[in-house]
Formats: C-alpha cells, structure tokens, sequence
C-alpha cells in the first residue's frame, strides 16, 4: 500500500495507524444505477490486525484538547473541503450511492455536526452521580467512585442506512477510546468525512482509523476489539447476544401506540412523519401503530398522506423517499408481499417499486391494517416508510409493544405510561406527540454508550 | 516400444527433455493397454479422440475433458497404471479439500515422489533457502498433499522438519456451521503448539498458511522470535491477496523473506514463487516443466486470455504415475508468460473465484 497521488477519481483511502492507504486494486463504489462514483480501498484482515495494535498502543486523546479538536472538526465536517470532497459534493454522493432523500442528508450533515461539537458533553452526561470524572477530584479523596474505561479499543461494523449512525462512536472517542471504524460498503463517505474531518482537526491518525474492509476483516475488528458496536438483523443480535464485549444494533421495531383517550388526527402529521421523515430508513422510523378502537379510519388517513409523496432520484432537491437499485427494490416488494398476506393493504399492496428507468427504483411507502395487535407483521422491519397498523385493546396488555427502540405514546394514561417505562424491551418511550425520529446529544439512544464502555471503581486515597 | 518410452517419462525436473516428447510419451504409457492405468483405458474409448494419434505435444493435452469430477469415485487402485507391474509402489492416496462436494482422489507413486520432491528443493535452493536448516511446517497432512511436499521439502533441504498438524475440513465445517468461537479455539490451539516450538528450537524456515501468518500478527512476542531467529517463510495452501504479501513482509516479518508456494492436490506437487521479486511485484509461479503445466482462460469461452489479463487456471499434470489432463481449478490468476526453459503459461496474483451474492432480504433496516 502505497500514499496517496492524486487522480480524477473519487478514492476513499483506508485512514490507517500511519496516514491514508490505497489498496492495489480498490473496490467499485456504485451509485443506486449502478453507475460507478468512487473507488474504496478494502484493506486485508493482517492490516486490520495491525491497525487495533496500533492503536492499542497509542494513549487516549487528551481530554484537555478534546474541546477544541471536536470543535474544529465539527466545523470542517460542515463546510469544508475534506478527502478531497466539498460538502455538496460529499452529500450528494451519500445521497446517490445510499439512495437517502438529498434533503435528509443535508439535515443529517448539520445535526452530525452538531454531535460532535458536544459529543464531550453529550458523553459526560452518561456518569453516574457518585463517580467522579477525574481521580484527582477532591470528592474521590475519602473514598468514592471514578469514572474508568472498560477497555481501550471501541470498533464499530457500520451500517450505511442513514449518515446519522455515525453519531454513536463519538461518544467513544470523547471517552478515551481509541477508535476503529469500519464502513458500509454501501455509504463509506459519511465514516470516511467524519474520521478525516476529527485526524485534520487533531485526532492523532493512531487515535481514530477508517478501516473498510471484507467479511473477514470485520472478523477480526470485532474479535480484536475490547467493546464493539455492530449493526445488523436479528441474526447478529442473536449471535451477539451472549457477547459482553459486543453491543448489537438491530431492528428497531419502533411504534406508536394511540389510546381511545386521544384522538390521532390531532397528530397525524407526527404519525406521518414518524414514519416516513429521513426517508423511512432509519431504526427510529415506525414500524407499527397500535390504536386503541377501530384502526381503518387511521390506516385509511395514513396511507392517504404517505401516496402523495413524490417520487423522485434521491439526489433531487425534493427528494422524499428511499432509491435502490431496482433488482433490491423488488427483492423487497417481493419479500412485503410475501410477509403481507392476509392483511388488508391500504398502500403498496399493488407493489411499492417505482421503477426510475435508469437501474433504480424508488420505494413507495406501504400501509397494511392487521387484524390483531398479536399479528407477527408488526415485527417486520424494512428500509422504507412501511407501516402496519393494528388494533389494540387494554386485554393485549403491553406484550405487542415489547421489542421497541423507541415507543411514542399518544395517551393520557398516566399509569399506562409508567408500564411502558417499566417494560425492560421498550428501549425509548416519547410522550406528548413527539415523533419517533426526535434525538438529542445526550439524550440515550440505546442506553447511554457509556453504559457500555465504563464502569465506577471505587477509590480512596490521595491524588 | 515400450522400453523407448520408459527412458524419457523418467526424466528429473533438471534434465531439460523436450516437454512434447515427454507429453507424447506419457499419453502413449496412459493409453497402451499394456501400460495405462484401469481408469485410463476404460475412458480412452468415449474421448473422440485418439489419445496416442492426436496427442502431438503439450498444446494438444487441451483435446483432454475435465474429468477430475470422476476421481471423486474412481478406486485408487484403477488409478495405477499397469505398466509399473509388481513394481508399482503406491506411497500415498491424497485427497483434495472437498470445498466443492466430495473430495477428489489420486495417487502418489514412489517414483513421482522423487521428481516432485527434486523440483521443490531445487526451487527453494534457488531462493537461497538455508541447507540444514530446522523447519517448522503447519499445514494439513493425512489426506492432503501439502503437508507431504512441506515435509518432504525440509528433508530435501537436510532440515528435520518439526511440524504441527492442522485439519482445514474440521475448521471449514465448524466456520459452516456458524461456530466461529470454536473455529478461532481451534486457530489458539494451532498457535500455542507453535509457540512452544517456536520458544524452545531453533527454527529458521517456517511454512505456514497465510490464515496462521495473519494470526501470528496479533501476537507481538512471536513476531519478535520469528524476526529473530526465522529466515523465511514459505507460505501456502490457501491464497494470499497482493496487499496483505506486502504487509506480510514489510510490517509483520520485515526481517525474513517469503516465498510463495501455489499447488493443489491435482497439481500432484507444488510451484515456488519465482525468484527475485519484491513483496512489491505480483507474485509469480512458474509452472515445471514438463510435469505441470497451466494456461489462463476466459471462464466462460474457455479462450486463453491475453497477457496480463486474469482468467480461470487450468492445470494439467503429466507424469508416468498419473494423467490429469485439463483440471479447471477454482482459481484465477494473471496470464504471465513463463520463464526461460518452461512451456504454457506463468500465473501471477492467484486468488480465489469471485462469488455472486443472491438478493436475500434480511428484515432491518441495516
């Protein structure tokens, strides 16, 4: 692997231990046509390896700079030329290659940058009220808790559904953490922006690497890593499951439940957007509307909303929905169809590829009425606005609102509520009409990251 | 004629005969009634061809079909051919990985054993490799032929070869089945016997595959004997891309030269990396005249690819023990053209054949 000459092409560089690294033959990073935008060096497992050695040997970025160089990289990731890319130029290409609504992308760009300007803050928020952040703190002198690392080594196995993923692993680097990213082969810029924006900014290139690589790489990124976050279906929280050092990040299976004591128009636009905004992509999109009463007249108000968005190529300014490559898009219509069967479809039951003429397709939201809040759909989760919406009654009790990321409850019932909170696979409970998609730093997301990557050590003792 | 015959087909890999006499030679042996093996002549009928007529020289073994599938059932024995007699001394029956459905079978004879044990060791002379010297091989033996050559090369290199056994179908079964923990308890297991080899002898040829070679990378105190004390690392059994052989020799073991080896188990002996190129060149293997030899093609016209390009490699071995003519291989490679004194192809950069995923949808939305 050699440094880096310049080209015409876009190169997306492996950001190792010791700088950039571009592979012999780099892979083809294809737009939703097919048409090739970039070229991205897929490193080897044995560079994998050597690259967690490398930062297993490197310190922690020191917490005194970490401010500014957050800051600086906050700024660069939202205005500056990075990689050799512009930002537009940036956006548009995880708009073209991810197929996200461009508008989504751009929103995303700011509130990423936003994450990690706090993502300092945003981690500290995660510390327990007894442990103490340094040993040096007066407080720890007679005897108390700090704040230690679990490790030294946090590795990522991204997804490329939403830029926004990328938040997550801030968190790890503002805690210590020595940071190894692994791309989706599918939207590498947005991990490739980020990690270039915070090393120009600072972040020695032994504290933070981008690491794109094959099935066996991430292997051997996870094996090598002391705390690993993973993304995937059922079948990799399944097998992590059992993992104390793995945390998986899998189907959200996030829902709206309305109580007969509300009326939903009153928040249909919520509705609509929880299940469509950011282009139905993400694991905070809805899945499922559970209504207290006769669920048709919401169903049918839905699906009303949602067949008037627009079809457009994503990088178009009014973009709105999802664009894949059309043989995906029809391998998931015709995985919808398959699991839809038996339900009532109010929209895409003629089928949801909207065929561009050019290689992709955009998919068309889908809305299905189920007959009963037991029905197995609801737990079918897939990468567009698709809803189903089934009845419920107080005798289903809180069981088909377990499994949830993030539960939005439209309900005044104050005990309801706190069974909700009570419930330990409701990961998220929203009140009062906030949509789903709502996220803040330092607000958790699947628990706080820090629950994940610390622990309190008692001390006692002086400095 | 027969006696003719048996001059040339036994030939040492140094003794330069003209490799289109030998082929034409060798298909005479394979297909005479009197000397062919079972498997030989039961087939010579249905070939549409007249292997003794039409089989001029080595461009003509392109006439043979790939029927290696066949060896998947053949007895061992029907390999043999009759021509040795009594004399026939069977040493082994190797089996290839079984990566794609049952394992296919061949033999290897005493006589075959020698020549292919000469041109290893000759090869690795000519990579200056140390006279003596101890050996440490990791690498599948029972039913596979690597180990065999990687024992048999240390013992041509008046080496004791100390070596740890390794059985790739029990890992490829357990990675199947989605047990990776025990997969990667197993690799612990394979590194640990080699530490303590490594600890306590005073080892300086190391052969290993490059699964191993990545492992070894993750344990600082064995890169550090290795550099120490180890002058070269012959690496095989499974492919190895450009990149990692750069890493490999530049970051991991900058202190010891490696040399490639590509061979399988219907190749019946293994090809040396050519000498004189940096980790930085591709990688070439030369095939060895006039017992192996390789042509590139197009995967799907069947055409050889130009120079240069990658194609699928095609191997045939040729030899008076066995006839293995036209063996379509898994993998593909660069057409290189061969070195000085070799016939058909080089290959460069061999690497497994791309694998198309189908579209399944996984619910999620990662």
């Amino acid at each position: 692997m050699a440094a880096v000459p310049d080209s015409g092409t876009v190169h997306l560089d492996a950001l190792g231990p010791r700088g950039a690294c571009r592979t012999r033959v780099p892979d083809v990073v294809t737009d939703v046509t097919g048409a090739e935008v970039a070229r991205l060096s897929t490193v080897p497992p044995v560079f994998v390896t050597r690259g967690l050695a490398a930062l297993r040997k490197a310190g922690p970025v020191p917490a005194a700079d970490l401010d500014a160089i957050l800051a600086a990289a906050a700024d660069a990731f939202v205005s500056d030329t990075v990689g050799g890319l512009g930002v537009r130029e940036y956006e548009s290409l995880v708009s073209r290659t991810s197929g996200t609504p461009l508008p989504v992308v751009r929103a995303s760009t700011r509130g990423t940058a936003r994450f990690v300007q706090e993502a300092r803050r945003s981690a500290g928020r995660g510390r327990p009220v007894g442990a103490a952040a340094d040993r040096r703190d007066p407080a720890v002198r007679e005897g108390g808790a700090v704040w230690t690392r679990r490790g030294d080594v946090f590795a990522v196995n991204a997804s490329g559904n939403h830029p926004g993923v990328h938040r997550l692993w801030l968190e790890a680097l503002a805690l210590g953490y020595r940071v190894a990213v692994r791309p989706s082969r599918r939207e590498p810029f947005t991990p490739h922006r980020l990690v270039a924006a915070l090393r120009g900014a600072g972040v020695p290139d032994d504290r933070l690497v981008l690491l794109p690589t094959d099935h066996r790489g991430a292997e051997t990124l996870v094996r090598g890593a002391d705390r690993a976050v993973v993304y995937g279906g059922d079948d990799v929280v399944a097998r992590f499951a059992h993992d104390p050092r793995v945390l998986p990040q899998g189907p959200g299976r996030t829902k709206i439940l309305v109580t007969a004591d509300t009326d939903w128009r009153d928040h249909l636009d919520m509705i609509t957007g929880s299940v469509a905004d950011e282009g139905g992509t993400a694991c905070v999109n809805a899945t499922a509307v559970l209504v207290e009463g006769d669920p048709a007249p919401l169903a049918e108000a839905l699906a009303s909303r949602l067949s008037a968005l627009p079809g457009l190529p994503p990088q178009d300014e009014r973009a709105v929905l999802p664009v894949q490559p059309l043989d995906r898009a029809r391998a998931l219509d015709a995985h919808l169809r398959a699991v839809a069967e038996g339900t009532r479809a109010l929209l895409g039951g003629e089928g949801i590829v909207d065929d561009l003429g050019d290689g992709s397709a955009v998919l068309r939201p889908a809305v299905h009425q189920v007959a009963h809040a037991r029905a197995p759909q609801l737990r079918t989760e897939l990468p567009f606005p698709c809803v189903w919406v089934a009845p419920w009654s107080r005798t289903d009790g809180i069981a088909p609102l377990r499994d949830t990321l993030v539960l939005s409850a439209l309900t005044g019932d104050g005990t309801l509520v706190d069974r909700l909170l009570a419930e330990p696979t409701i990961t998220n409970v929203y009140l009062g009409g906030h949509p789903t998609y709502w996220m803040a730093p330092g607000v958790p997301h699947d628990g706080y990251l820090s629950d994940f990557l610390m622990r309190s050590k008692a001390v006692i003792g002086p400095p | 004629m027969p006696y003719e015959i048996a001059a040339v087909l036994d030939a040492g890999p140094a003794d330069g005969v003209d490799p289109d006499e030998f082929v034409r030679a060798a298909v005479r042996w394979h297909f005479d009634p009197e000397t062919g093996s079972p498997y030989w002549l039961d087939r010579a009928g249905r070939l549409g061809f007249d292997p003794r007529r039409d089989v001029r020289g080595v461009a003509d073994l392109a006439l043979f079909p790939d029927l290696t599938h066949e060896l998947r059932d053949v007895r061992a024995t029907d390999l043999v051919p009759r021509g040795y007699g009594t004399r026939a001394r069977v040493l082994n029956v190797f089996e290839s990985g079984g990566t794609t459905g049952a394992p296919k079978r061949v033999v290897q004879l005493d006589d075959w054993m020698r020549h292919s044990s000469d041109q290893v060791a000759g090869r690795l002379r000519a990579h200056g490799l140390p006279v003596g010297a101890h050996w440490l091989t990791v690498a599948p033996t029972g039913p596979h032929l690597v180990g065999d050559v990687l024992q048999r090369a240390a013992a041509g290199l008046g080496g004791p070869g100390l070596s740890i056994d390794m059985d790739p179908r029990w890992v490829r079964s357990l990675i199947a089945a989605g047990r990776t923990e025990e997969a990667e308890a197993y690799t612990d297991h394979l590194v640990e016997q080699c530490r303590r080899v490594l600890l306590s002898q005073d080892i300086r040829v190391l052969a290993a595959t490059t699964p191993l070679l990545e492992r070894f990378a993750r344990e600082d105190d064995l890169l550090e004997i290795i550099n120490g004390k180890v002058e070269a690392i012959v690496w095989g059994g499974t492919h190895m891309d450009p990149d990692t052989r750069d890493l490999l020799s530049t970051e991991v073991f900058p202190d010891v030269r490696l040399i490639g080896m590509y061979g399988n188990t219907m190749m019946l002996t293994a090809l040396l990396e050519r000498v004189g190129s940096a980790a930085s060149d591709p990688c070439v293997f030369d095939p060895v005249s006039p017992y192996v030899f390789l042509s590139v093609v197009d995967p799907v016209t069947g055409e050889r690819v130009e120079v240069g390009e990658r194609g699928r490699v095609v191997v045939s071995h040729v030899s008076r023990s066995m006839l293995i003519p036209n063996n379509a291989e898994r993998d593909t490679a660069l057409r290189v053209r061969p070195a000085e004194g070799q016939t058909g192809d080089a290959v460069a950069d061999v690497a497994p054949a791309p694998t198309v995923a189908g579209e399944a949808v996984i619910e999620g939305v990662y």
